[in-house]
């Protein structure tokens, strides 16, 4: 196993991904079209379609899937980083770090892979909905249908855009990369240096159980609040319990895992970034800002059968997603620890 | 399947929940407001992270917050006995409570008076969560059933914990001990409260399994 190996495994997600993302597009557009044209035609045989593309969707979003977790594995199998006695020796005596070899066991959502993960979560919850409600029972309940392949459409097309096959997780592959430049070069220096730094993003990041666990959960409640917003959409303009029933329950969901990913990530970053300015930062505030807003729509949610309020926690959970959405993009738009650019 | 609306009359409770979404709303604006004051200045100012002016931000976004984590405490009713005494003692004690925050923050700071409000919620919040898991009766809560009440109690004993931890003990050792309490409890109060069906069937499970064996 070598880099060599490394670099077949990535060639071969490119030559096997490249096409798999295609097909998720084409599938995707016709998703959006068929039930954009349920939606002002009300044929149901364009609703029917639509629910067989969606399932199509699932699958194909499953068998990427499947490629990125083969790429993973093979990162992991590959690339083993070899500690010379020198500098354990150093790090063990200043540091009290014991390693002599890592490896790259790298999360599933990193990288240009989140919106993907995202995205897949997304169809598993549509697919569950669409086990647990006939949505074909009414010409509303089947609109709603529709606007949530719609969603999903446009989820799978961004993640078309940010295609985790065409440049595979490009940030780690530099760092790999520059870690067998510096051992090609023969001198221990070099490869001293990229060793050292390698074991920090490694321990603190790539393989720590908080990149397990933290963005996952926050994607899940992601996918878990769109079906919560488009139930609120259509509560705007229908009084129907079924469109509470079904934002309330995946803003339950969502809520949930929001909380506790949120929470298990403080203990992290109280470590791996100590002496770092990260309190207060855009991310963070626009966390708790998204976090108090579904606090607000969930307590509201209590009174829904008051005057009014029925129309204004579905406004709610609009605003609630727009938030959503805007700290997602703050990691690409501001400033701070979290940024993309860091 | 159409809602059929039944208006009820507009009790305090309905505009205590106004007031608290009103709360959370505001905390967000103040997050808001940490967004624009952070990019803005990163913008104008690269590197002012390393300078002084990081710290009066950080400090200046605690005060702005904090006002707003007192109203809260008051609206949710974490500070007030609410559960335990009757209404008539009620308004008495939680008017006694709030005098003497109100007194600590105009003799020290607005601080001070967090701690001690934070405090007195979290003997009051255990006495809650406590005599809810002993299934003693006499606590008044909106909802029914055991499972709720238990989740209810434990997400806001969660809560004042989480709150304390941060206002008081950030730079103490205890404070990730402190930290995993409160996440521990705010995670099981949350599953409890949003899931009290499912609990309530594992529990039988789990009674009739034991019991088998």
């Amino acid at each position: 196993m070598s880099y060599q190996d490394y670099l077949a495994a990535r060639e071969t997600v490119t030559t096997i991904g490249q096409p798999v993302i295609t097909v998720i597009l084409i599938v995707s557009l016709l998703l959006g079209m068929v039930s954009l044209y349920h939606m002002v035609t009300r044929d149901s045989r364009a609703y029917v379609l639509s629910t067989q593309l969606r399932k199509s969707s699932t699958m194909l979003l499953m068998v990427g899937f499947i490629i990125i977790t083969w790429f993973h594995l093979r990162i992991y199998q590959t690339i083993e980083l070899v500690y010379p006695p020198g500098l354990s020796n150093y790090m063990s005596a200043n540091m009290g770090i014991s390693v002599t070899s890592l490896r790259f066991a790298v999360p599933l959502w990193i990288e240009t892979e989140k919106l993907y993960f995202w995205t897949l979560c997304l169809s598993i919850f549509l697919t569950v909905i669409g086990l647990q409600y006939d949505f074909s029972r009414t010409k509303m309940t089947a609109l709603f249908s529709s606007s949530l392949n719609i969603m999903l459409s446009i989820f799978m097309v961004l993640s078309y855009l940010a295609n985790p096959f065409k440049e595979p997780l490009p940030g780690l592959h530099s760092e790999i990369t520059g870690w067998y430049q510096a051992a090609s070069t023969g001198d221990p220096n070099i490869l001293y240096g990229a060793l050292y730094q390698l074991y920090f993003r490694i321990i603190y990041y790539y393989n720590s159980e908080y990149m397990w666990t933290h963005p996952p959960m926050l994607f899940i409640a992601y996918a878990s609040l769109v079906v919560t917003f488009v139930g609120c959409v259509f509560m705007l303009f229908r009084r129907e319990k079924i469109f509470d029933r079904i934002s309330y329950n995946h803003a339950k969901v969502g809520y949930l895992l929001l909380t506790v990913g949120m929470l298990i990530g403080y203990p992290w970053a109280v470590v791996a970034w100590e002496g770092k300015d990260w309190w207060w930062d855009p991310k963070i505030n626009g966390s708790i800002m998204m976090w108090v807003l579904y606090s607000a729509y969930l307590h509201s949610r209590i009174y829904l059968k008051r005057h009014n309020m029925w129309r204004a926690t579905a406004i709610l959970g609009i605003i609630c997603f727009l938030s959503l959405v805007f700290t997602y993009l703050l990691t690409y738009i501001a400033p701070g620890i979290h940024a993309i650019s860091q | 399947m159409k809602l059929t609306l039944k208006m009820k009359p507009r009790t305090y409770d309905f505009y205590l929940m106004l007031l608290t979404s009103a709360v959370l709303a505001i905390i967000g604006l103040v997050c808001l407001y940490g967004i624009g004051y952070y990019t803005y200045t990163t913008e104008t100012t690269p590197q002012w992270t390393e300078t002084p002016l990081y710290g009066i931000y950080i400090d200046s976004m605690n005060q702005y917050i904090y006002p707003f984590v007192v109203l809260l405490l008051v609206v949710l009713g974490l500070c007030i006995p609410k559960r335990i005494v009757p209404r008539q003692s009620l308004l008495a004690s939680g008017i006694g409570i709030l005098v003497v925050t109100f007194l600590i923050a105009l003799v020290t700071d607005i601080g001070s008076s967090l701690v001690f409000l934070l405090a007195v919620s979290i003997v009051i919040q255990t006495a809650v969560m406590v005599l809810t898991i002993l299934g003693r009766g006499g606590l008044t809560y909106e909802r029914e059933g055991y499972f709720v009440q238990t989740g209810s109690s434990m997400l806001h004993l969660g809560t004042v914990v989480f709150v304390l931890d941060f206002v008081s003990f950030r730079t103490s050792d205890l404070h990730l001990s402190i930290f995993w309490v409160a996440t521990i409890l705010i995670t099981i109060g949350t599953v409890l409260s949003f899931y009290p069906g499912e609990a309530g069937r594992v529990a039988r499970l789990l009674r009739s399994g034991s019991g088998s064996s």
